[in-house]
């Protein structure tokens, strides 16, 4: 069990451990006797492993649920749906100004200077950027380009969406806790039955 | 038929084939223009060389009033040479060639039977070639899949448009694969009887081949359902987003329903709270004890030595006598405080307690301050007769920041 402690510590510390966030961690999670092992060492702390639907990240989750513990869940689930929105703007954001046709999923790199550059000749990606990074989520003060960008990457990183592989390298790799995020999303459209449709209407089968 | 006049056919066939394979070369830039447009541009291309260029079925007129424009073969050929995936062509037409096999053998068992070994060579070579039209046809097929699905379908940009060429793709592949189901070998043995060269040809070899295509087919059917899958979830996941930004901005008050007070708490948000773990050393381990000296002898020193304790004495700022006096006041019933605890035979007594019970007016954070400077002021043999315990709880589980809410002070029991 000792070779799992650096795993253990930051899965206790609330991290959300992904392919890209720690490869060999997540590499062993995949194996189910070390997960057995893992929940029997979380037991007595009243926690347990836990994953999203297609099991592209791992957390930690409650075991029994106590009051306090409801509580706390409580508060997280209001954060997370406080940060929705500037969170999907963000994405969609950076959809654009990559020219993408798909979100950022995990594994895409994504350079700050690539977001200034783009913002620099689009009047109205800059804008938009002003408004999130202006979004308490991201509370940045500045009304510099640059620092506002630093500010919603060293937002995300801290949240754990992004992870910086050199600290003194400006590129950042999106990691599976959006796969989580985007879990969610479905999961509150499902839950609260809202009118928003994923699936592109079906195709006329081609003779 | 005798025997010359094949041979004379053939060498015409030669030498008309080479002038116009030489047409292609001649003409290579007006016909890469016709591959790129609609039609074949006609400046600079003279009468003579137009009606050659028909004449070779290179280039074909639809009808009297539109343009000149690329033979569809020619268009393919110039594909095929390029990998051009938005252009290639999945053919593995197998019925038409099997019928031509069965044609081909009957004509070369009859020139076998009859004796005629010229015959019966020409009948075996376009049989080879047959076959191995039929083999290339299909590792051609297989190399334009691989090559669009190794490219993710980069040869088009959108989203949309890589989803219908996957589409696309998956069909060629049922296709080929439907083709590849019509060779029946046991009507192959059958076909080519006793026939050593035959049944080498169109039984060992071809059976080989095809399984080796089959093989190919499948593996690269199962990777383009795989990349559909994916790329139909970054479509879903990008109309989700869209999806929910729109709602959300439709809706500022919306809030979802608190799922943490349901009884079966979906699993998803589930999310303990965080841990920190912390360690302190531990000297109860004297194999340690050299790496923990050696851990100390690298800890940073200080950037500048603290002051003495009694040099930071309030007293010496220059202050107006009403503050002095104020401080002085101060001092004067943290030092009751102390003598309490003294007469209070070594139990603890609480700062914050005395200081209500006392009726004391001192703000409740100075106070608390003085009694610890007080201690941290007392001569080293003096604070050893006391022991001062500080009431904390961590201000957040992220940082070391601790909070002091009281003090506990007690005398210590000196040792005999």
């Amino acid at each position: 069990m000792i070779e799992q402690g650096p795993l253990l510590e930051r899965l206790l510390a609330g991290d959300f451990i992904c392919a890209v966030s720690d490869e060999a961690a997540f590499r062993h999670l995949q194996d189910e006797s070390i997960r057995e092992q893992i929940d029997a060492y979380l037991r007595p702390l009243n926690r347990r492993l836990a994953t999203n639907t297609d099991g592209t990240v791992y957390f930690l989750a409650w075991l029994r649920l106590d009051e306090a513990a409801r509580e706390q869940l409580s508060r997280q689930l209001g954060d997370t749906v406080g940060s929705l929105m500037p969170m999907l703007e963000w994405l969609q954001w950076v959809q654009e100004a990559l020219g993408r046709d798909g979100l950022a999923g995990p594994g895409d790199v994504l350079k700050p200077a690539d977001f200034s550059s783009r913002c620099e000749d689009h009047q109205g990606l800059r804008e938009r950027l002003e408004r999130l990074a202006s979004d308490p989520f991201f509370g940045s003060q500045s009304d510099q380009l640059d620092a506002q960008l630093k500010q919603v990457f060293k937002r995300l990183k801290e949240h754990g969406y992004l992870q910086q592989p050199h600290a003194d390298r400006q590129y950042y790799v999106v990691t599976g806790k959006i796969d989580y995020l985007i879990d969610l999303v479905r999961f509150i459209r499902d839950e609260e039955n809202l009118p928003i449709e994923d699936q592109a209407p079906t195709q006329q089968s081609l003779l | 038929m005798s025997g010359s006049d094949p041979h004379a056919l053939e060498s015409r066939l030669i030498s008309t084939g080479v002038e116009r394979l030489a047409l292609l070369g001649k003409h290579a830039e007006t016909l890469m223009a016709g591959y790129a447009c609609d039609e074949v541009p006609l400046e600079g291309l003279s009468t003579t060389a137009l009606n050659r260029l028909l004449a070779a079925r290179i280039l074909w007129r639809p009808d009297e009033h539109s343009g000149v424009k690329l033979a569809p073969k020619v268009r393919e050929l110039i594909a095929e040479m390029l990998a051009d995936e938005t252009r290639r062509h999945v053919n593995a037409d197998v019925a038409e060639t099997l019928e031509l096999v069965r044609t081909l053998v009957q004509s070369y068992r009859e020139a076998r039977d009859a004796g005629e070994y010229w015959r019966q060579e020409q009948q075996l070579l376009r049989l080879r070639q047959e076959v191995d039209d039929l083999n290339g046809r299909f590792a051609d097929a297989i190399d334009s899949l691989w090559r669009r699905l190794n490219s993710d379908f980069g040869f088009v940009s959108r989203l949309g448009d890589k989803i219908r060429e996957n589409e696309r793709a998956q069909k060629q592949i049922v296709r080929l694969l439907d083709g590849l189901e019509l060779i029946k070998f046991d009507e192959l043995i059958e076909l080519v009887g006793s026939d050593g060269a035959l049944r080498k040809l169109l039984v060992s070899g071809l059976q080989q081949q095809l399984t080796h295509h089959y093989t190919s087919l499948r593996e690269v059917q199962r990777r383009l359902i795989e990349l559909m899958a994916r790329f139909r979830q970054q479509q879903a996941r990008s109309r989700l987003v869209a999806g929910m930004v729109g709602f959300l901005r439709e809706h500022p008050n919306f809030v979802p329903g608190n799922y943490a007070l349901r009884s079966q708490v979906p699993e998803l948000i589930n999310r303990a709270a965080p841990i920190m773990p912390a360690g302190a050393v531990a000297l109860d381990h004297d194999a340690d004890a050299r790496l923990v000296a050696e851990l100390i002898h690298h800890l940073p020193r200080p950037a500048s030595r603290p002051e003495p304790v009694t040099a930071a004495g309030a007293a010496e700022l220059p202050e107006d006598t009403r503050v002095t006096a104020r401080q002085q006041a101060l001092r004067e019933d943290v030092e009751g405080f102390y003598l309490a605890v003294v007469d209070h035979d070594g139990e603890a007594l609480s700062a914050l307690a005395y200081l209500q019970e006392s009726d004391l007016e001192w703000d409740p954070e100075i106070w608390l301050f003085q009694v610890i400077a007080d201690y941290q002021g007392l001569p080293g043999s003096e604070q050893r007769a006391f022991r001062l315990r500080q009431v904390e709880t961590q201000a957040s589980p992220f940082n070391h920041l601790y909070l002091i809410h009281d003090v506990q002070l007690q005398l210590a029991l000196l040792p005999a």
